[in-house]
């Protein structure tokens, strides 16, 4: 269905969540609304329009435009209908000649300092100020355009993405409230008084140059041409608009993009998208451009040797290519000698069909995903002591929090939608704990300061979580009836004991973690007592060799507390990559089949085995590590490999190129020739998100639709490619459009049995379970008790990793992400993202950097027991002594060469955040970035040969 | 398989057996440990290690030498 193109609806003024009814009149129409709605809300909601310049649904009303008035009768005067709330048997009028004449005189000053460019604006025929003037009736400006004015006012264009017009602003002060309320960034400011007043970005800078992150939100909500995408001066306004979700982080916000024929021209955050209610940020917003950038390669490609230069060739050719190798391989070492690994950024329905050709195709379950290397610990521990491997709140729930604790997370850079709720509630007064090696941003920020900030030693989150623990047992503040209900109490009495030992308690954990005993002491405290207690946690958890102790030790926190099972509370993992939760969801783990539900269950696999008409291997495939190990023992000789970066992504970089080099048959479907492409033997041209139509879901397990906008570019999507791989490997597949997939998802799969294309059409997303019990989904999961039955208090022994520091390599390196940038960086390298980042740096304290000579942007070399590097220097007191830090989405930086193969005892996740390294300056690049360097110059050449 | 797979494996039962250790005596951890095997380890990787007998070179801790006990015994009772 084609939607053509027109501004979301806005009511105003925010929808009100009072729980009274109240009836009062507009026009001589009856209206019901919630108490606490504003008039101007109220007649909205009726179809009444009352004309608005400094109002929006998006933000507190303001009032300050006097544009909206009404007359109330029995009141005096003409109140503003946004800053009015309604009153039971009230009696409202929108329109009088006297009303009309005030608005018509306000119209006229604001129009008499603003050009009158219409036909050539940018946003002519998108523009409130345009409409406002033409619902008001304005006709003509007695006051001239002689007098003062500010028509000259020079346009700012540092930010790549939109540009700030001054002379064409009204002041009426939404951006600097959307940059506030919305964003929490606080960067603008209206300077001046009367005619002087203006909009300043930070002190009068330039918005590149001011604390401007660049979501878009005063852009959204601007009601002139003053804020305005580059995209849309270029392009002109949009004619028609799909709506789909974000392909960048598990936050999963929903967008309109928004379209001239096959070109996107805008993402509009999409106000009805439950993730995000209309908040973006720099990347889903305006980060959009890699999908068409020159480096796509859309012909699929073969060559016999990565020595060769690659062939391009049809489909037909590349999939039959494909699985003659396939089989070769196979009948030359046998049926486990080849896998695939799944990727999280692409839909549910892709990672269903990569597995299913895995099982039901390649005969084995050599599948794994990319979430091995992230939140595989979050699975394993949520599942034992929960019963369910995944989150258990919506983001929503984290306005009724009141004590929140974030680890190992870095929200503002990574989640940073989600952040921005979570930011409001801290506002409004509620409590924060971070416990993170790094000062991040939350500990410290406009109109925030965390209550207290757990530095803790990379590497001993284990011990800072038993402490706390520790504390809440030692001083009875565990929520006893809470426990006796609902968790195995004969469990919880071994873990009492475990934890209740003296060795927990943080005067003697403090030596281990570099916590002080009292700030922990305190934290515990005012977690276990201070109301609604919720957990946010991200790969600074779980990205260790006791990632999956440390999620459980968090869920024995939360149980402990009584803080599972209801609003504002719970244990949620922030998602890295935007399908993290479903591909762990469609059964991308070896041992699991859909739904998390381990291949040895005969039941499980007979109904499997029934659709789809084979016999399945009990027995789990290999782990991404171990298909790597086998292909350097010579045992497995074959890989797809679909959306996912494995020679960038995987830590110890060495050793994976070896394991790549050691395959006879490398398949790589990316929508760049990516590092894991270089090794390749078949490319096959994948899909972005804007080609295809699927569900992804969010860390909330929110599923939702990605629409087509575009037609895949290589002329197949990606689930279109896998199925014609599966059908030459003699595995039937025929689906017509995706949600025939997800239909045999639900048929399949408890969790999402009451999953379907229609319901989500209907209601926009679902968070699953969705089954006969929750026929609308499930947003918040262990109401009444937890999936598993009882709670289960899981052991949480601190075992230290093996990778130290010592004389030789003193300092402790961990990794994290920066704003602009997305994971591998493949696509925001390839976007003006790059003007915030365009290299991965060392954090560096400067204390640590004083002793080796090393001043601010000097090129450093990383030494680690695996590998070095070469980075340039960051000195800063964000990280403290002891640790530096640094980003990996460059592959040049080869952030991965130092990260050793160290990995979480339960689910091999690697430990990328714990390595350690000796620093130095040094002038020339490392050896390994040198190799690097003349192999890709080397792949291009390849590449380049096969399109000559 | 090969002696370094041999030895990146005997390093993970390590790992694992440390990790679940607070479980309770050894007997169940063990057991505990050999269960974790069977049900995330894929087939070659537990032949490899079933299948050599335990020495003292294999550097196993105790804990890890009664899982590999268990898991022989888990892989001997499926195949009958
Ligand atoms: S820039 Fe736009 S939103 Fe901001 S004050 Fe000016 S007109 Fe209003
Ligand atoms: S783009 Fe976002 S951060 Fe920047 S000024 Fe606008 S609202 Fe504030
Ligand atoms: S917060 Fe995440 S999902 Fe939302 S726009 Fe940004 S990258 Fe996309
Ligand atoms: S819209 Fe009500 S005062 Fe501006």
């Amino acid at each position: 269905m084609v939607e053509f193109y027109q501004p979301q609806a806005d009511f105003g003024t925010p929808m009100s969540v009072g729980k009274q009814l109240v009836t009062l009149s507009i026009d001589g129409v009856s209206v019901t609304v919630p108490e606490g709605t504003s008039v101007m809300r109220a007649a909205a909601e009726s179809g009444i329009k009352v004309p608005r310049l400094c109002a929006t649904d998006q933000l507190a009303s303001f009032g300050s435009c006097r544009v909206c008035l009404v007359e109330i009768q029995g009141r005096r005067g003409f109140p503003a209908s946004c800053t009015t709330t309604v009153e039971a048997g009230m009696q409202v009028q929108t329109q009088s000649d006297a009303i009309g004449k005030l608005r018509r005189n306000v119209m006229e000053l604001y129009i008499s300092d603003h050009p009158l460019d219409c036909l050539t604006c940018p946003t002519n025929g998108d523009c409130e100020l345009q409409d406002t003037a033409g619902e008001v009736g304005l006709r003509s400006v007695r006051y001239g355009f002689d007098g003062d004015n500010h028509l000259d006012a020079e346009k700012d264009q540092s930010n790549p993405y939109f540009t700030f017009d001054p002379s064409k602003c009204i002041v009426c002060s939404r951006c600097v409230r959307a940059c506030e309320e919305v964003q929490g960034t606080f960067a603008l400011t209206i300077d001046g008084r009367g005619f002087e007043s203006k909009v300043s970005a930070s002190q009068d800078d330039a918005f590149m140059d001011s604390e401007c992150v660049s979501c878009g939100a005063c852009v959204n909500v601007c009601p002139t041409a003053t804020l305005t995408e580059k995209s849309i001066i270029d392009a002109g306004k949009p004619e028609h608009a799909v709506t789909t979700t974000c392909a960048y982080c598990g936050v999963g916000c929903s967008f309109k993009a928004e379209m001239k024929g096959n070109q996107v021209v805008r993402m509009t955050p999409y106000k009805d998208g439950k993730a995000n209610e209309g908040h973006a940020c720099v990347k889903g917003r305006f980060a959009f451009g890699y999908a068409t950038h020159k480096d796509r390669i859309t012909t699929p490609m073969i060559r016999d040797s990565i020595d060769d230069a690659w062939r391009e060739v049809s489909w037909d050719e590349a999939v039959n290519y494909t699985a003659e190798r396939f089989k070769a391989i196979q009948a030359k070492y046998g049926r486990t000698s080849i896998g695939a690994i799944s990727s999280s950024r692409c839909t549910n329905e892709e990672v269903y069909l990569v597995q299913k050709m895995v099982r039901a195709g390649f005969g084995n379950n050599n599948i794994d995903t990319c979430a091995r290397v992230c939140h595989s610990p979050t699975g394993f521990g949520l599942k034992t002591t929960l019963g369910e491997s995944a989150g258990t709140q919506t983001f929503a729930s984290v306005a009724e929090a009141d004590v929140v604790i974030v680890m190992g997370a870095n929200p503002t850079e990574a989640h940073p939608v989600f952040a921005s709720r979570l930011k409001r509630r801290l506002r409004q007064g509620a409590k924060l704990i971070v416990i993170d090696p790094r000062k991040i941003e939350l500990v410290s920020s406009p109109h925030i300061t965390a209550d207290f900030h757990l530095p803790v030693r990379p590497g001993t989150n284990v011990p800072t979580l038993n402490a706390l623990a520790h504390v809440i047992v030692n001083e009875g503040l565990e929520a006893h009836s809470y426990i006796e209900q609902r968790c195995d109490v004969e469990e919880f009495e071994r873990w009492l004991t475990f934890i209740g030992n003296p060795r927990h308690a943080p005067e003697n954990t403090e030596e281990i973690t570099g916590v002080p005993a009292a700030d922990l002491r305190a934290a515990a405290r005012l977690y276990a007592s201070g109301g609604n207690g919720a957990i946010f946690y991200g790969l600074g958890v779980t990205e260790h060799s006791q990632g999956s102790t440390a999620v459980m030790a968090i869920a024995n926190l939360a149980m402990l507390t009584g803080n599972v099972g209801r609003e504002g509370v719970g244990v949620n993992p922030l998602r890295g990559q935007n399908n993290v939760q479903g591909s762990c969801d469609m059964g991308s783990f070896p041992h699991e089949l859909p739904g998390y539900r381990h291949i040895s269950d005969t039941t499980t696999r007979q109904l499997f085995e029934g659709e789809w008409n084979v016999t399945l291997d009990s027995e789990p495939g290999l782990r991404i590590p171990n298909m790597f190990d086998a292909a350097l023992d010579g045992d497995f000789k074959g890989l797809y490999c679909q959306g996912e970066d494995i020679a960038q992504s995987d830590p110890n970089t060495q050793h994976v190129e070896a394991a790549l080099r050691a395959l006879e048959c490398l398949v790589v479907q990316d929508i760049f020739l990516n590092e894991t492409a270089k090794f390749a033997h078949v490319f096959l041209p994948g899909a972005s998100f804007l080609e295809k139509d699927g569900t992804f879901t969010n860390a909330e397990r929110r599923i939702s639709r990605v629409r087509k906008a575009i037609p895949p570019l290589s002329g197949k999507a990606d689930w279109q490619a896998t199925m014609a791989l599966a059908n030459a490997l003699g595995c039937p597949m025929n689906y017509s459009h995706p949600s025939e997939i997800m239909d045999e998802i639900a048929r399949l799969t408890p969790t999402f049995r009451g999953v379907s294309y229609a319901k989500l059409e209907q209601l926009g997303s679902i968070q699953w379970p969705c089954n006969d019990l929750t026929p609308e989904g499930t947003p918040i999961m262990h109401i009444d008790q937890f999936v598993r039955g009882k709670g289960f208090f899981a052991m949480t022994e601190y075992v230290a990793t093996t990778e130290r520091a010592n004389r030789k390599f003193p300092l402790l390196l961990t990794t994290g992400r920066i704003l602009s940038q997305y994971n591998v960086g493949a696509q925001t390298r390839r976007t003006d993202n790059n003007q915030w980042h365009a290299e991965d740096l060392l954090e560096i304290h400067p204390h640590d950097a004083e002793e080796r000579g090393i001043s601010h942007d000097d090129w450093v070399g990383v030494n680690s027991r695996v590998g070095d590097t070469v980075l340039r220097a960051n000195v800063t007191e964000r990280v403290k002594p002891g640790v530096v830090y640094t980003t990996f989405h460059h592959p040049v930086s080869g952030a991965n060469v130092i990260t050793t193969d160290n990995s979480d005892w339960a689910t091999n996740c690697p430990e990328y955040k714990v390595t350690a390294v000796q620093i130095s300056k040094v002038t020339k690049p490392s050896n390994w970035q040198a190799r690097q360097q003349s192999f890709d110059r080397q792949q291009r050449g390849l590449l380049e040969r096969a399109r000559q | 398989m090969s002696q370094p797979q041999l030895q990146r494996l005997i390093k993970m039962i390590n790992q694992i057996a440390l990790n679940m250790s607070a479980n309770g005596d050894p007997k169940m951890v063990g057991y505990q440990v050999a269960q974790h095997l069977e049900k995330f380890w894929s087939p070659p990787m537990k032949n490899l290690i079933t299948e050599q007998p335990i020495d003292a070179q294999m550097a196993l801790s105790p804990i890890a030498q009664i899982a590999i006990g268990d898991l022989r015994r888990m892989q001997l009772a499926k195949r009958v």
